[in-house]
């Protein structure tokens, strides 16, 4: 289990630059979002669902998120069907917020081009580069918008 | 030399729901894939009644009653709980990459500095207000405009706004289901103490007109751009067009399943502190809306505040008790402590029945 910058980024996982994250399990992948992602968008309070069977690309919006008013896109980090879905959300979505990386998972794919799409995912050393990119961003526009 | 951006100025007529929130859908499709600069859109809607994406509207509206008084009903693109619209109501949709200058990074961050925005023009009529996090503009602890946002497409974001000119408080509790109606002859004083208007702060009757020639002279203000007065092009029509036939004249759109479970639920409590009731309304695990009345007392800010730190968060009981001790201050309702408050909202949490 990784800390970055205060951010829990587990270091097995694999991570999209849209904040979900994968986790491999031979050639089915779950997906929920990060750390980072959660505590930036406060209490999520909806998750809009895809259907079980749906057919997803690498990068592609499959979800939506509601925290407040905020409406945020669910991003597929692999292509392939969706074969299972986390209904315990339906109830406590919080789940997102309090275990992300367990009880807060999203979804399961059944990945179909896995080996090829793993390698357009930030992995391994990249992973702190890419928390501390994102936290300097906000930073800088949060700077912007004081300035 | 300054940016340009483009605005959908439109007041001299009130327009259906279906125009109205179409247009808005299409400005961030506009900026993400039209090469559009940024889209604002000032207008007002004919009398209306407008739930958040993911509300159940069957549950948060009484159909029959805005049938019968003749007041559209429709779902919008964006989050949050319903509202009511009107003539007297500025509606204003925002279509802007999330990474423009001048906007706080981060998922929630448009809304600070565009509620800054508002306050900017609010100050032209002496009124002073402040952004409330996450989602209000507030003047002394009253709601004077509510904002919503969503991530639609690539960088480019929806952001809504209405900004009450005025507003129909006996229309609101016959048409709602909110917590407020079922407090009967209290509804109304409940209503005016969380909410405000323009025309109440500035005890006048300003025009819908002023106010909107007053957001838009702000945005040219704060972010250093001018607008130019455009209308949608043809590329930007059909998109309009898609977004009514699909979603705003579409029943299934209307009507969506796609939405948490909504309940309400009624919680008493006698204590040290005087009689509390309860009025909360929940969706799934979350709370969409929390009423905490009763013979206590208190001051209408500090009640607000306490709501506010609950609403749109988790109905978990550990939940609840963090979010108020974030807020609490001693004698914030006299003789009440937060351990007492969260089991009142508890005692409202196990009484939830489905609407």
């Amino acid at each position: 289990m990784a800390d970055i910058k205060g951010y829990n980024m587990p270091d097995e996982l694999y991570y999209h630059e849209e904040h979900s994250w994968a986790r491999v399990d031979g050639t089915k992948v779950t997906v929920g979002m990060t750390d980072f992602f959660q505590r930036e968008a406060g209490d999520i309070v909806f998750v809009d669902l895809p259907d079980e069977e749906d057919e997803v690309s690498q990068g592609e919006v499959c979800g939506k998120i509601q925290s407040r008013k905020w409406i945020g896109n669910l991003v597929a980090p692999v292509s392939g069907e969706i074969v299972e879905l986390n209904e315990d959300l339906e109830d406590d979505t919080s789940l997102i917020n309090t275990d992300p990386y367990g009880g807060g998972w999203i979804i399961v794919i059944e990945a179909s081009n896995l080996e090829a799409d793993l390698g357009n995912l930030i992995h391994g050393d990249a992973v702190a580069d890419f928390v501390e990119q994102e936290i300097k961003k906000a930073e800088e526009e949060k700077a912007k918008g004081d300035g | 030399m300054a940016d340009r951006w483009r605005l959908f100025k439109n007041i001299s007529k009130a327009v259906s729901t279906a125009e109205g929130l179409a247009v808005d859908d299409m400005l961030p499709q506009s900026v993400a894939h039209h090469q559009s600069p940024p889209i604002l859109h000032l207008y007002t809607f004919v009398p209306s009644v407008i739930v958040g994406k993911y509300q159940d509207i069957e549950a948060a509206l009484k159909l029959d009653r805005c049938r019968a008084r003749g007041v559209e009903y429709n779902r919008r693109s964006t989050g949050g709980g319903t509202v009511l619209m009107g003539p007297e109501i500025v509606a204003l949709g925002l279509g802007i990459n999330v990474d423009y200058p001048g906007l706080k990074g981060g998922l929630g961050g448009v809304f600070e500095p565009l509620a800054h925005v508002l306050s900017k023009a609010l100050e032209e009529f002496g009124i002073q207000s402040y952004f409330q996090p996450k989602n209000d503009l507030e003047v002394a602890g009253k709601k004077i405009a509510g904002l919503s946002a969503a991530h639609e497409t690539g960088k480019s974001l929806l952001f809504h706004t209405s900004l009450l000119v005025d507003f129909d408080v006996p229309l609101m509790t016959d048409i709602m289901n909110t917590p407020l109606t079922k407090l009967s002859d209290k509804g109304y004083n409940c209503f005016s103490q969380r909410m405000t208007t323009v025309r109440q702060e500035v005890g006048e009757d300003v025009s819908v007109k002023k106010v909107v020639d007053a957001i838009e002279a702000s945005f040219e203000e704060e972010f250093g751009i001018v607008f130019q007065k455009e209308e949608p092009d043809e590329w930007e029509r059909e998109v309009i067009q898609h977004c009514t036939r699909e979603r705003y004249t579409n029943q299934a759109w209307i009507f969506s399943h796609r939405h948490p479970r909504t309940r309400m639920g009624l919680g008493r409590l006698k204590s040290r502190g005087g009689l509390l009731e309860i009025y909360l309304a929940l969706s799934g695990g979350s709370i969409e809306n929390v009423i905490i009345t009763g013979d206590f007392f208190s001051t209408s800010e500090d009640i607000n505040r306490l709501e506010k730190a609950l609403k749109w968060t988790s109905a978990r009981e550990e939940s609840i008790g963090e979010n108020l001790s974030k807020v609490w201050k001693d004698d914030m309702i006299y003789g009440l402590d937060v351990p007492t408050l969260t089991k009142a909202i508890m005692l409202a949490k196990e009484n939830q029945v489905r609407l």
